[in-house]
């Protein structure tokens, strides 16, 4: 060889020199991929903490997807067994490898939100104290691990429909449903009944009753594709609640009144465990 | 008598039809060697999961566990693949002395690794194909069953509209059978090329098939862990300088595997940036030279 | 004249003990080494059957694997037709079997002869033909479809020597091509050696069995501990100048006393030794290595 260096020092310098080659190279094209959602990002040291072995083991080429869905089905055999703080956790660790993953979180949500409180419901032997403090703590953790999920996920319309559908059906906060549906506007795949729900339920949030109005108003105005029945009966109740002078009042009959076939009504979107928006 | 020298050979300097027949060489080998019993396996395994059955899971998420299980599968079978058939080559070619006879034939040494090399690669891409179809075989069998099983069940309710049948349809085959998936395939392939370019080198000092095997585990794991495992160690034990200069060692000497885990996004179905995977093509074809220098610097000076 | 078809000139080579792998990265810092050639040389002519003979761990291999190239020598050299050994045009010149061969155990004859083939550029007819033409050489044609795995000994060192020379080398290398071959097999190697010397072939083999080498060798060299002990013609190596001897077939025990009364009557004269000969090949090599034995 004609330099006098040893075979291995040269080979170590090669590997060095292409590692710092390519470091850059690299870590702009894990950039991309991420953003892009091609690469799952890693999950950070307190799901590391809690994870251990798993973890490391998830992190491997083809195995990170084997061992969430282990989690995942994990998640449903709790569910079976009403275990709600194990299902949480099992998905909680799916979302920790896959937190990308939308259906992961919107299981949470929908789990945590939907059918505890639904089997709580059902347990006549705990007391109603403890029902209603465990009551409030589910939904509570709900609309949190939604919150966690749309951090992940800031496009995702699913876990808003989910949450929304928490705050709608067991918190009862008109407030916080109508907040879901105006932030699912504009987004992609969002329903076209997303906007009409923001009108009928910010106008039963307390304070929002007028700019709920208005935003009804606005949608008959836009055409008579919205003239939905559920629509103009809501504005003519608003408009005599709200006081609104006469000469803006819609000329509407009740649709109630005339026995119509509702043509448009919205199809019964079936969620996961069949629950059915109106 | 001819004075023997340039008046009868002529050899080229690097000759493709010499390392097209070690290729040949090798696949035929491996072939025959039944390595590819694997994708038996493989083919109960998707079969398998293709019967998972989520008592209470959507049809919509039924699927998307099916394509992630089996393309994961997928995934770690071709790497697995690549170094378990690289591993058996030239160490046993080097036991059984094959290597002799080759390499005493006017074959260059870098022509014999690329020849490895590149039987190695056709296998992979061979099996990685067979698989993929398998998968989408599988995914386009359960894809069918559950929009049938959909459109009788939105038919049967009242109320609704073609539209939001095919709507439906439409929410089903965003988790089915997608052009995208071809490239999540091309991701397990370019991972796994780079694995097998890291066994050829490891093969090029190792003594055996299994320390091959072993060893190239070994730097397989760091190789994919050692972004997360930076993070894990310089947590747990806060600015420890010696642990520090070792995974920025690992960093600069191991290749990054994790960054070719690309595939993981792509079947969960995240956007394909054609760029991206058209660089990600380039730095596997740097993985590619690099390694097959090193192991050539190695290969060359080997004494048998 | 021609360039002799090997010329091995003081040739050294150390190896470093140790796994075998460790000279991947050179000399390390000490160690113990074992000198497995030690200050050769010698030349095999062409078109001349030269035989490398001594016992297991004599250095006999390591030398092939020099010339061959597969070795780099510590100090010396070793020079085919002229080239350095190791260059890639010395090569298509050599055909080599090494010892113990194993062929890929997947592939037929066939397959393996086409393999070599196209490793050495041939293709098409003229490979076909040639393989033909080696497998009835070799006596291998009912054979040729059969993988590797199904074939004996001596059936694979005889595809060996086919592979060996597939290209038409003008030197071939045999690295102890009898061992372990039954006595028919290794009598139809030999016939094939002769057969290739015949065709002006040089060839230069190794062996530790000297009574299997010894009729077709040309040139012989005695190699003991890395060191040759004794070189020459056959002739050279195994005449005593002073001796004669005459080998007699169905005498009769009076036919051998009248002979002993004859010998006793000349001056001078006396016998040596009878019996039933042996090989006397094997006898000098005994007594070479027993002497370099006994004063090392
Ligand atoms: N690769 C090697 N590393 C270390 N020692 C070796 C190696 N190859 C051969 N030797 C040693 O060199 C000596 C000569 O071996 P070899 O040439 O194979 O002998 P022969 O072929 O005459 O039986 C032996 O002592 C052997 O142990
Ligand atoms: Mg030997």
């Amino acid at each position: 060889m004609p330099s006098k260096l040893p075979n291995w020092l040269k080979i170590v310098l090669i590997l060095a020199a292409f590692g710092l080659v390519r470091s850059p190279v690299e870590n702009s094209l894990r950039r991309k991929m991420n953003t892009a959602g091609m690469l799952l990002p890693t999950p950070g040291h307190s799901a590391m903490a809690q994870m251990g072995q798993s973890a490391l083991m998830g992190m491997l080429g083809g195995l990170r997807t084997l061992v969430a869905t282990g989690y995942l089905l994990d998640s449903y055999r709790h569910f079976d067994n009403a275990d709600w703080d194990a299902n949480r956790k099992s998905l909680l660790l799916a979302t920790y490898l896959e937190p990308t993953e939308e259906s992961h979180w919107v299981d949470l949500v929908w789990h945590r939100g939907i059918n505890a409180p639904a089997w709580l419901e059902t347990r006549a032997r705990l007391p109603e104290i403890e029902k209603r403090i465990l009551y409030h703590e589910y939904t509570r953790d709900a609309i949190e691990l939604g919150e966690a999920g749309l951090k992940n996920l800031p496009k995702s319309v699913e876990i808003r429909k989910q949450m929304a559908e928490v705050y709608r059906e067991k918190i009862k906060d008109p407030c916080g449903t109508a907040k879901m549906y105006k932030e699912m506007l504009g987004l992609e795949g969002a329903p076209m009944y997303a906007n009409r729900f923001y009108g009928y339920f910010l106008s039963e949030c307390p304070g929002k009753e007028k700019e709920g109005y208005d935003h009804l108003v606005n949608l008959y105005w836009e055409g008579s594709h919205n003239h939905l029945p559920t629509l103009i009966k809501k504005i003519l109740v608003l408009q005599e609640e709200l006081d609104i002078p006469v000469p803006l009042w819609i000329r509407e009959k009740d649709p109630d009144a005339q026995k119509q076939i509702n043509r448009r009504i919205k199809k019964p979107k079936p969620l996961p465990g069949g629950i059915v928006i109106p | 008598m001819t004075t023997f020298t340039e008046t009868r050979i002529k050899i080229p300097m690097f000759s493709p039809s010499r390392v097209w027949t070690i290729a040949t060489g090798t696949m035929t080998q491996l072939v025959r060697m039944k390595t590819f019993y694997f994708l038996l396996v493989f083919a109960v395994l998707v079969a398998a999961i293709g019967n998972i059955d989520i008592k209470s899971a959507s049809s919509v998420s039924q699927l998307e566990t099916i394509k992630k299980v089996s393309f994961g599968t997928m995934d770690i079978f071709a790497w697995l693949y690549a170094i378990v058939a690289t591993a058996l080559l030239i160490p046993r070619d080097l036991e059984d002395r094959t290597l002799y006879t080759i390499l005493s034939k006017p074959v260059r040494r870098i022509e014999y690794l690329i020849g490895k090399l590149l039987g190695v690669l056709v296998l992979i891409a061979a099996s990685l194909a067979l698989m993929f179809t398998l998968c989408l075989l599988m995914l386009a069998y359960k894809q069918s069953g559950f929009i049938a099983d959909e459109i009788k069940m939105l038919q049967a309710a009242p109320n609704v509209t073609t539209a939001e049948i095919e709507e439906q349809v439409k929410l089903i085959q965003r988790q089915g059978v997608r052009p995208e998936l071809a490239v999540a395939a091309l991701a397990s392939f370019l991972k796994s090329s780079v694995v097998a370019v890291m066994t050829i080198l490891i093969s090029t000092f190792a003594s055996s098939s299994l320390f091959t095997i072993i060893t190239s585990i070994f730097f397989f794991l760091i190789g994919h862990a050692h972004g997360m495992m930076t993070d894990f160690w310089l947590h747990k034990t806060e600015g420890n300088l010696i642990i520090r200069m070792l995974t920025k060692v690992f960093k600069l000497l191991i290749p990054d595997f994790q960054l070719f885990s690309f595939s993981e996004g792509i079947v969960i179905g995240a956007e394909v940036v054609p760029r991206v995977v058209w660089s990600m093509g380039f730095l596997t074809g740097g993985y590619l030279f690099v390694f097959l220098l090193i192991s050539l610097m190695i290969f060359l000076y080997k004494e048998f | 004249m021609s360039e002799p078809a090997v010329e091995v000139k003081n040739l050294t080579k150390v190896f470093q003990t140790g796994s075998p792998g460790a000279n991947v990265f050179k000399k390390g810092i000490a160690g113990s080494y074992v000198v497995a050639v030690d200050n050769l040389s010698f030349q095999v002519n062409s078109g001349e059957v030269y035989g490398l003979i001594g016992p297991n761990g004599s250095g006999k291999s390591t030398t092939m694997k020099v010339v061959l190239g597969l070795m780099s020598p510590t100090e010396g050299s070793a020079k085919v037709f002229g080239l350095d050994s190791g260059d890639i045009k010395a090569r298509s010149e050599i055909g080599f079997l090494p010892e113990n061969p194993y062929f890929y155990r997947h592939l037929s004859g066939e397959e393996t002869l086409k393999f070599y083939g196209k490793l050495c550029g041939l293709k098409g007819k003229a490979l076909n033909d040639r393989i033909s033409e080696l497998l009835e050489m070799v006596d291998l044609e009912g054979a040729r479809k059969r993988r590797l795995a199904g074939y004996s000994k001596g059936m694979l060192q005889r595809i060996g020597l086919a592979q060996a020379i597939i290209q038409r080398p003008r030197l071939v290398i045999l690295d102890e091509p009898t061992a372990g071959v039954d006595p028919v097999g290794s009598r139809q190697i030999r016939d094939l050696i002769i057969k290739l010397k015949e065709e002006g072939i040089s060839v230069f083999l190794c062996s530790h069995l000297l009574e299997q080498v010894q009729e077709v060798c040309d040139h012989v060299g005695i190699i003991f501990k890395g060191r040759m002990r004794q070189e020459g013609t056959l002739e050279e190596l195994v005449s005593i100048e002073n001796r004669y001897s005459i080998v007699l077939e169905d005498a009769s025990p009076a036919l051998i006393k009248e002979i002993e009364k004859l010998v006793a009557k000349e001056k001078g004269a006396s016998i040596a030794e009878q019996g039933n000969p042996k090989t006397t090949l094997e006898r000098l090599f005994l007594k070479i290595a027993g002497r370099k034995e006994s004063d090392a």
